[in-house]
Formats: structure tokens, C-alpha cells, sequence
């Protein structure tokens, strides 16, 4: 492992520098000789083993006695024997209530204590059931414990049993406890030494860090405090390891769909065309009568389009498009054409259905487009359609249309090679003789996608005259669609259309376009 | 789009060469095809057609027509077409159309062919061609139904009439028992299929020899005896019912075209009608009906951009089988016998550019000038986008359609204002959104496993009822937002709101909301612009949690942005 000096900790770049080769490499050695508290001094451990810059020599187990607060008043205060004893031999006999009153013992403890010293005949009761000294001294166990008691507070509060003669042993057995030993004057801990040494690794980590000149000493964090004493200036800031782990945020973003949808807008509005919108409920005038298709084409069906319950047919349809469009599909009207020749239903064209083609937009956008013009529309329609991968109950469509005195199929194709290349990225353009009912002549545009491959990339063609006239444009209209829900998938890394409208948060989140 | 299988062989003899499937691929947008697949298994080519107004080239005859003209610019000429003043010989052959049928099912007309025996491919490429006609050209047989009949059965002259559908018994193809006309419609699959074309008239069509017997129950079974057509057979009577007569005719030109190029000899039949027609009450069909097509050079022109010659649009359109003269800057064409797409002179200068070549002409831009614009909408859409972003939200996008329980029930609310459609396909899809905040609660309802808090917001379309619009309705702009936490309240959603509308520079006041199912009351408001209510938000009820199966603390908001524009 190849370690960057300049990501070590200061805990661990000071140990580095500190040690030798060849030393043994304890906690106590380094809590003593480097100040750092234990819980740091682990730490400094468990990170370096894991950078392999240290290795364990041996481990092994030892139990320490710990004076407890108990202890700790006791060896200051006497034990409960020395206190009873002592208090005898300068005060005479006394009762056990006194003495636990004049020395504000327990009564259990003047009782236990009592006990003990009566035992070894240190103390007895004498005629009037009170308490007196009987021998000089007192016995060798109570003696024990005070020497341990002191020999205790003398090496910083604990014992190690390995320093301990067999007597100790026994007696200090006797006076500990492992848990709930807060009435007991020492505390049994087992307690594991570590013996470490340096690596290869860390040697030459450590040389690294002499040769860097980095001490430990750097500084972290950099504070307001350190800004506004100036305290930064006398010191070096201390270099943070730049490929550790991130955190993740959570940023507030746009949905990566409406961000595609977006830039096709922006290209086209480039492109000088301007933006148009309608409502979703159409009727039957607009959704197809004013694009010329029959009243019987099979497009219009009960199962292509979706009819509004309520109401079932708007109130009227606006002149004088009305009377020019159903003249058109009647005979012709004025437009040059025989027109398809049946009787036109007045109803059946206020008829409410929900908008099932951009197309659409483009017919209304007539009524009221100037000349020369460019219009377009990223639009939701619905469809009459199993909902599928490649079919969604309702989706955009991108759709458009140019007026001009001299447009001509050229300049259609033209545009779509513009297309292709602006919006599609296409590397290869083929146009083909396409059919839809309101163009004439008719062309689809196929492209060849640097990642998808040959595909179709729109429909397109010059509005019949019977779209246009009775529509009141008497110039020639070029009308486009392009399908981009294929490049928007590909943009997004989907394949289920059904992914574009998809309402999972974490999904949405993380989704990124290309 | 009509789709069609042909066996490579009849496509290949109709074609008059082999060609490889790159040359097929290249060659088919003359005629609108694509090549679909190519079964070399089973030796079948798959085509798919998307003219829907060219009838004639659902078939492998009429594919191959186009392409081999398109190739050898050679008209191909049928001798057996009468006009008004030139009829073929019918030696006999009549059909009479009783006047009982009008009303019901007008017409019946018919041709008779033979001369080649067919054989198992050839009865199905004849049985397909039929059902493509009727299904997607004849409107499900509503507008043109066929039958195909063997011919040396039948006792001229054939009988149309309407009759009684209960006394009125045959035996139906494909069974072996006499039923009425009006148990076959309840019996018989193809009756309950067609059958309700004509079953709710008193009197049902009938086509019957002059024996008296059955050819068929038009538009719905042929017969089991003269309408059972096998391989083997060599002599064929064809016939189409229907209300249009110039439908029917041209049914019968495509059909007796594709047969003469197969290789029958057509028959023509005396057709007698029951009433007056633009062609008089008796032509003899194969009938040639349309009238001529013009272009004006000036048209051609000005459509194509391109300043080709009479010359050029007449070698043009011969390539696609349409025969043209030039007089006067005027281009005059006969249309073909087998088509009848030719509505305006456009019809005829989209011929010209698929005959003249597609990739002869150079794609130009446009050169007006214009300038782009974004809707008002869309601009200041992307504005509150912003802000929304700018204050942790993320932008989602739903689908615009659901269903009552979403929209409607689990927000408690009444779906008076909700516009229904009348034709679902699924209760799933069943009902345009009125707003917006079912579907953020969709979302919240589907991303337990998210972080929280979920910030979410759309800006998109919804639908109301509106009796002041012409449609009843009224399509809104509106943005929704919605946030979710284990704290969080209503000083956040004000909070929320206030600073959106600090930065849209948008003064408003706030009202009390007497009461809204989907709000804590007392803990939602309505945002007061211009005098007019344009929002609400508030703390989540939760009742609406529960019924969405939510369980963090929620608050949402929505404006209509069509009014914060005003």
C-alpha cells in the first residue's frame, strides 16, 4: 500500500514521527510520552494497523484493580476495623450504637467490623455489652488491605495482580468485585496490552513524513476565532486527504425529461420558431374536421380517440371556419378540390374528445398565424392505446409548422435536414414519400443516430389546400412532427416510455441526462 | 397501417424478376411500403403499407404493380373495363339489386374471372387482399363487405334484396345446419361479428341465384355450397355489397386488376340498380368512374420548388402508372383504373415528385426571417422553476390521465369539477387530472424508501369543468409543490409560498379556507391575487395521508399560474 503522508491524521503522524524501528509500541508508552488521552491513542492504533504502518508484536492479558471512590475515602479516612479500633483505644469501652454515632458508621458496618476484629481477638464485649480494646494491634488481614489501599493510591489508583504477593492476592480478591462495585474499594478490570511495532510500510511513512516536514502540529479546521485572531498566520494548514468519501446530497433539480423537452424547445426558438399551447379538450372540429380527414376515417373510430363525458359537445364552432371546412369535406368548397363527397354532421363535429395529435395546435395556430411564421409545440396527447412500453395513455408530440409565400417542398426538406442534424445529431439524412391524411405531397425524414441506428425520426409534408384555405391562409404551410420520445429515452438511459412519467422520487432523483 | 404476408413466389411472378431484400428495401418507398421482415423459413415477405388513402396497394399484385411501372415506366393496360359509353360484353352474367335493399345496404355489384386454378397460396394471397379491403378500407365491412363464390354454381341473373331475416334460411359456411338470417347473426362467429351492421333493420341483405339459391348473408356469411371456394377451383363470381357506390366499384377495379395481372381472364357482369346513380341504373362493372386529374405547371412549381418541364412531370407520373398529357401549362391525367386518391391537383404533384425522385430534389432552407419565441406560459414557468429548485425541490413530470380512486377519492373530494371520459379503455386511465396534488401524493405514496424530507413540484396541465368556456371546460396551468417531513407544518408551506411569490414579484393576501377535505382546517389558506382566489396550501390532512397509505406529515400547495400571469 502506497500511503499519501499528507492524508494521515495528526494523532497518527506524531506517533509516526515519535517512534523508532524496532521499539515496542505500547498505549502506555505512548499516553505517557505523547500526552495523548487512551481513547485517542486507540485510535491512532486501529488507523495505522489498517495502513499496515504498524503491526502487532504480542497481546496479552492482564487484571488490574482499580480503587473505587470507596477506596479512594477509605484510604484517606480509614476502614471501618481501623477507625473502630483506634476510636476504643483513646475513648474507652463504648456501646455499637455509639460508636456508629461518634464515627457516623453504618450499624452493619460497626456490626461486620465488630465481627471481624472479635475474631481474631483484637476487640470484645466486656461485662456492660460495650465494646473494648483488647490487643495493642490489629490483625495481619486488616493490615493487608491497608497496605494495599496505599500501595494502590501510590501507583496512580491501581494494582496490577502481577505485582501482587500471594497474600495481597487474596485479600485484594476478597475486597473487589468485576460489576456493581461501587460499596467495594477496588474494581477488577481485565485488560488486554498490545505490544506494536513499526513496519516497513510505516518506516518508511515516517520518513516521509520527516522528509515532508509534516509535524501533526498543522492546522484543521480553520475557525472564525483563528481568522479573526490571526492565529492561522503562525502556523501551516494541515492537508486533507482529497479523495475520501463524500457524503450525499440531496439537491433540489429539474426532472431530467422536462430538462430534454426543454432543450428541444430552446433549439427550436434558435431556429426562429415561436411557441404554441392549447387546452386538452378538443373537439371533433379541430381534432380532425379542420385537418381535412373524413368524418368516417378510421382514425377517428370510438376506439382511437377519447370522448369527454361531460359535456359531451361544446356549444358552437367558430366562423366562419365551421361553414368553410364542412364545404371543403362536402364538395371542395372554393379550394380546387372535390372534397370527399358526403354530408357533413353538424353534431358529430362538436363532438368532445381529448386531443389525440399535435396536429392539432397547428390547425388553430392558422387562424391567427402571420405570414411569413414559424410556429411549434411540444404538446401532450392522448391515444386510445394499451399502455405499454412503447405506448403511453398520454405523451408529447412535437409538432410545427412554417408559412411562407414561397415555401415549397425544398425548403420542407431542407428544415428536416436541419432537424435532423440541430436537434437529432442524425450522421445521415434519408427523406421517403410519406401518407398522412392533411399533407400532400407527404415525407418522412429517417435518420441514422450515431447510437440508434437508422430510425424515423418525423412526419412532415405541405397542408393540403383543404387544411389551409378554408382556414384563411392562402400561402403554402410547410407542417412537421418529430418524434423524440426514442432520442429522449436514449438521452435519459430508458427503455419503457412509461419511465418518462414515473412519480418514484428516489428514481427522478438520481436520474441524469446524457 | 395495413400490413400485409405474400408468398415470395407470387410476389416475385407479379414483379417479373427476383429482387434482394437491400433492392426491396430500396425500391418500396415508391410504392409507400416497407419491407416488415422477410420469413425465408417459410418464404414469405412481410410489407407494410402506410397509405391508408391507396387501397390498391394493399396487395402483393398492387405492390408489385407500382414497383415494376415505377421500374419500366410501362402503363399496364386491362381491356376488361367498361365506361358509360363503352361497355364490355356480359354474355349474360347480370346482378339485380331489389329495390328492398335501399336504406339497408344499398348496392350489390359484381365480376366474374377465371382460367387458373387456384392453389393453397394463392387462395389465401386472395382471401388476404379481400379482408384488407374490407377491414380497413371497407371500415370493417360496415362500408364494403366481399364474397367470393364458385361461379359455375350460379344461375345468372343474381338477386339482391333485402328480406325477412327470420323466414329467410341457408346453410352458413362453415356449418352444417340451416339457421335463419337472424339466428346466424346469434350463432354463427362470423354473425356475432358483423351481424350488427344490418341487425337492427326489419329486413336483413340476401344475395340468392336466379334458382333460388343461397350466395351469401352480405355483409356477414357466404353460403356452405356456391360460397365455398377451394383449391382447385378455376371459375369465380365476386361481389361487394355496400352503401358507397364509388367504394364498391373501386373495390371491384383493384380486385379484378390484381386477378388479371395473377392471370385470370375477368368477366365483366351487367350491374342493374334499384336507383338512380351519377353512372345511370345500369353499368357494366369492371367499371371505369373516375375523371380526369390537372395540375397547373404554375402548382407543380411552386409545391416542388423545382422548375420541371411537361415533359418531366409526364415521364414522372407514367412511372407511377398514371398516363398525362401537357397543354397550355396544364398537366391533364387520366387516373388509374385501380385508384381514386386524386381529390385536388396536389394529388397529383406528390405523383410527380415520387416519379421525378425523391432525392432529386436538394433541401434548401427557408429564408424568411422570424423570430423564435416561448410561450408566455413556458417562460414564466421556468421562472417559479428556478425559485423551486433554488429551494430544494425537485421537478417531476406524471401522466395527465387516472383513475377516480386517485384523482378524486383518496383526496376526499366530491369530483363535481373532474372531467370524465366517456370511453375509458381502464378505470385506470379514466379521468383528466383536475390538479395536480393527487399526483404529488402518488409520488409520496410509492418513495417510502426516499430521503426525506421529499420536496417535489410539477408545473403542468390540469382540467376543470368551466360553464363559461365554449368546451365546458377549462384547461389550467398549474404548479403544485408538496413537501414532506417529520416536521413539518403550515409557517413552512407559508413560508414556501411567501418567497416564491417575493421573487415573482407577485403581491398577495391570504383568506380563510371554510373548508377543503384535503387541508387541516385551520392550518391551509387561499392566496388572494388581484382580488381573485389564484392557490391554496396548507398542512395535509390525515385523512388523506391515510387514504394514500402516507404516514410522514406532509404540506402541499397549488397555484393556477394562468391567474398569477394576469
Amino acid at each position: 500500500m502506497d500511503i499519501d503522508v499528507k492524508n494521515l491524521h495528526p494523532l497518527e503522524v506524531k506517533l509516526l514521527r515519535h517512534v523508532s524501528p524496532g521499539e515496542d509500541i505500547t498505549a502506555e508508552r505512548i499516553v505517557g510520552e505523547l500526552g495523548y488521552k487512551v481513547g485517542q491513542c486507540n485510535q491512532a492504533f486501529s488507523w495505522l494497523s489498517a495502513k499496515g504502518c504498524i503491526e502487532e508484536s504480542s497481546r496479552a492479558k492482564r487484571t488490574i484493580y482499580e480503587l473505587t471512590d470507596v477506596g479512594r475515602s477509605q484510604k484517606e479516612d480509614g476502614m471501618a476495623p481501623e477507625r473502630i479500633f483506634a476510636f476504643l483505644r483513646e475513648n474507652g469501652a463504648h456501646t455499637m450504637p455509639e460508636i456508629a454515632e461518634a464515627l457516623s458508621l453504618e450499624k452493619s458496618d460497626v456490626g461486620s467490623a465488630f465481627g471481624l476484629l472479635s475474631s481474631k481477638g483484637t476487640l470484645c464485649l466486656n461485662s456492660e455489652r460495650k465494646a473494648e480494646a483488647v490487643s495493642g494491634s490489629l490483625p495481619s488481614e486488616v493490615i493487608i488491605q491497608r497496605s494495599l489501599l496505599d500501595k494502590a493510591a501510590a501507583e496512580g489508583g491501581s494494582l496490577d495482580e502481577a505485582s501482587l504477593s500471594g497474600d495481597e492476592r487474596k485479600a485484594i480478591a476478597a475486597l473487589a468485585k468485576k460489576r456493581g462495585a461501587s460499596s467495594s474499594p477496588f474494581r477488577i478490570v481485565e485488560r488486554e496490552d498490545v505490544v506494536y511495532h513499526l513496519t516497513a510500510e510505516g518506516e518508511a511513512a515516517r520518513k516521509a513524513l520527516l522528509e515532508a516536514n509534516i509535524t501533526g502540529e498543522e492546522l484543521g479546521v480553520l475557525t472564525p476565532a483563528m481568522i479573526q485572531s490571526g492565529a492561522w498566520k503562525s502556523g501551516t494548514f494541515r492537508p486533507y486527504g482529497i479523495n475520501a468519501p463524500t457524503s450525499r446530497l440531496i439537491p433540489g433539480r429539474r426532472n431530467a425529461y422536462s430538462e430534454y423537452l426543454q432543450w428541444v424547445k430552446d433549439k427550436l426558438i434558435s431556429l426562429g420558431f415561436e411557441e404554441f399551447d392549447g387546452p386538452l379538450v378538443e373537439n371533433e372540429f379541430w381534432n380532425g374536421d379542420a385537418l381535412f380527414m373524413p368524418q368516417f376515417h378510421s382514425a377517428r373510430d370510438i376506439h382511437d380517440v377519447y370522448y369527454v363525458k361531460d359535456p359531451v359537445h361544446c356549444r358552437e364552432i367558430e366562423e366562419p371556419w365551421l361553414s368553410q371546412v364542412s364545404a371543403t369535406h362536402e364538395n371542395g368548397w372554393k379550394t380546387g378540390s372535390r372534397g370527399w363527397g358526403y354530408s357533413f354532421d353538424h353534431e358529430f363535429t362538436r363532438r368532445q374528445v381529448l386531443r389525440s395529435q399535435g396536429t392539432v395546435l397547428s390547425a388553430h395556430q392558422l387562424t391567427k398565424a402571420k405570414v411569413p411564421g414559424k410556429y411549434f409545440g411540444v404538446v401532450r396527447c392522448f391515444r386510445y392505446d394499451q399502455v405499454d412500453a412503447t405506448h403511453g395513455a398520454d405523451f408529447y408530440q412535437t409538432e410545427g409548422i412554417v408559412l411562407g409565400k414561397d415555401v415549397n417542398l425544398k425548403n420542407l426538406l431542407g428544415l428536416l435536414k436541419m432537424f435532423a442534424e440541430e436537434i437529432a445529431g442524425a450522421e445521415e439524412v434519408k427523406y421517403v414519400p410519406g401518407y398522412f391524411p392533411f399533407t400532400e405531397p407527404s415525407i418522412e425524414v429517417h435518420i441514422k443516430h450515431p447510437v440508434l441506428g437508422w430510425f424515423e425520426l418525423g412526419g412532415s409534408g405541405i397542408f393540403r389546400p383543404e387544411v389551409t384555405e378554408p382556414l384563411g391562409i392562402d400561402v403554402p404551410v410547410l407542417a412537421w412532427g418529430l418524434g423524440i420520445d426514442r432520442m429522449a429515452l436514449m438521452h435519459l438511459g430508458l427503455n419503457d416510455l412509461r419511465e418518462l412519467f414515473t412519480p418514484d422520487i428516489e428514481n427522478v432523483r438520481t436520474r441524469r441526462g446524457n | 397501417m395495413p400490413k400485409i404476408e405474400v408468398p415470395e413466389n407470387i410476389f416475385y411472378s407479379l414483379l417479373g424478376q427476383r429482387m434482394s431484400d437491400e433492392e426491396l428495401v430500396d425500391i418500396f418507398p415508391v410504392a409507400k411500403a416497407e419491407l416488415d421482415g422477410h420469413d425465408t423459413e417459410n418464404h414469405i415477405l412481410k410489407i407494410e403499407l402506410n397509405d391508408t388513402n391507396r387501397p390498391d396497394l394493399w396487395s402483393a399484385a398492387g405492390v408489385a404493380r407500382a414497383l415494376k411501372c415505377y421500374m419500366t415506366g410501362e402503363i399496364p393496360y386491362y381491356d376488361f373495363f367498361s365506361t358509360k359509353d363503352d361497355e364490355r360484353p356480359s354474355d349474360g352474367r347480370i346482378v339485380i339489386d331489389d329495390e328492398s335493399a335501399i336504406g339497408i345496404r344499398d348496392y350489390s355489384i359484381g365480376f366474374a374471372a377465371r382460367g387458373k386454378e387456384v392453389d393453397d397460396e394463392l387462395l389465401v394471397n386472395l382471401i388476404q387482399s379481400q379482408e384488407k379491403l374490407c377491414t380497413n378500407f371497407g371500415r370493417k365491412r360496415r362500408t364494403i363487405a366481399m364474397g367470393i363464390y364458385r361461379s359455375e354454381l350460379i344461375k345468372y341473373p343474381v338477386h339482391y334484396a333485402a328480406v325477412d331475416p327470420d323466414a329467410t334460411k341457408f346453410v352458413p359456411l362453415g356449418m352444417t345446419e340451416e339457421l335463419s338470417l337472424r339466428e346466424i347473426c346469434e350463432k354463427h362467429p362470423k354473425g356475432r361479428e358483423y351481424g350488427h351492421i344490418v341487425s337492427s333493420f326489419p329486413r336483413f341483405p340476401y344475395l340468392y341465384d336466379d334458382n333460388g339459391d343461397t350466395l351469401s348473408f352480405p355483409p356477414v356469411i357466404n353460403s356452405a355450397r356456391i360460397g365455398a371456394v377451394e383449391v382447385g377451383d378455376s371459375e369465380f363470381f365476386i361481389e361487394v355489397s355496400g352503401p358507397i357506390l364509388d367504394d364498391l366499384l373501386l373495390t371491384v377495379s383493384i380486385l379484378s386488376c390484381d386477378m388479371a395481372d395473377m392471370g385470370f381472364e375477368i368477366l365483366p357482369v351487367k350491374c342493374r340498380f334499384a336507383k338512380d346513380t351519377p353512372y345511370g341504373r345500369e353499368i357494366t362493372v369492371p367499371y371505369y368512374f373516375q375523371k380526369p386529374i390537372a395540375a397547373s405547371l404554375d402548382l407543380i412549381h411552386g409545391k416542388l420548388g423545382e422548375d420541371l418541364t411537361g415533359d418531366d412531370c409526364i415521364a414522372a407520373l407514367k412511372r407511377m402508372g398514371v398516363y398525362a398529357i401537357e397543354d397550355g401549362g396544364m398537366v391533364y391525367a387520366d387516373v388509374p383504373e385501380y385508384r381514386n386518391d386524386f381529390l385536388h391537383g396536389v394529388d397529383l404533384v406528390e405523383d410527380v415528385m415520387i416519379g421525378h425522385g425523391l432525392m432529386n430534389f436538394e433541401p434548401v432552407m427557408p429564408h424568411d426571417f422570424t423570430i423564435g419565441r416561448l410561450s408566455p406560459v413556458e417562460e414564466f414557468s421556468r421562472k417559479v422553476k428556478g425559485i423551486l429548485v433554488g429551494l430544494g425541490f425537485q421537478e417531476m413530470m406524471y401522466n395527465y390521465l387516472g383513475s377516480k380512486r386517485e384523482y378524486i377519492d383518496n383526496m376526499h373530494l366530491t369530483g363535481d369539477e373532474a372531467v370524465f371520459i366517456a370511453n375509458p379503455m381502464s378505470e385506470n386511465y379514466e379521468v383528466i387530472r383536475p390538479s395536480v396534488l393527487p399526483c404529488l401524493l402518488e409520488s409520496e405514496s410509492v418513495s417510502g424508501h426516499a430521503v426525506y424530507p421529499h420536496s417535489i413540484f410539477e408545473i403542468g396541465k390540469v382540467t376543470v369543468k368551466d360553464a363559461a368556456d365554449n368546451s365546458g371546460t377549462r384547461t389550467k396551468d398549474s404548479l403544485g409543490f408538496f413537501s414532506s417531513d417529520a416536521a413539518i407544518g403550515y409557517n413552512d408551506a407559508a413560508s414556501y409560498m411567501n418567497t416564491l411569490m417575493y421573487f415573482l414579484r407577485k403581491e398577495y393576501s391570504l383568506s380563510e379556507v371554510k373548508e377543503d377535505p384535503r387541508f387541516i382546517p385551520g392550518r391551509c389558506a387561499y392566496i388572494v391575487y388581484k382580488g381573485e382566489i389564484a392557490g391554496i396550501f396548507g398542512e395535509v390532512h390525515p385523512q388523506v395521508l391515510e387514504s394514500w397509505g402516507c404516514s410522514m406529515p406532509a404540506i402541499m400547495a397549488e397555484i393556477d399560474l394562468d391567474k398569477l400571469m394576469m
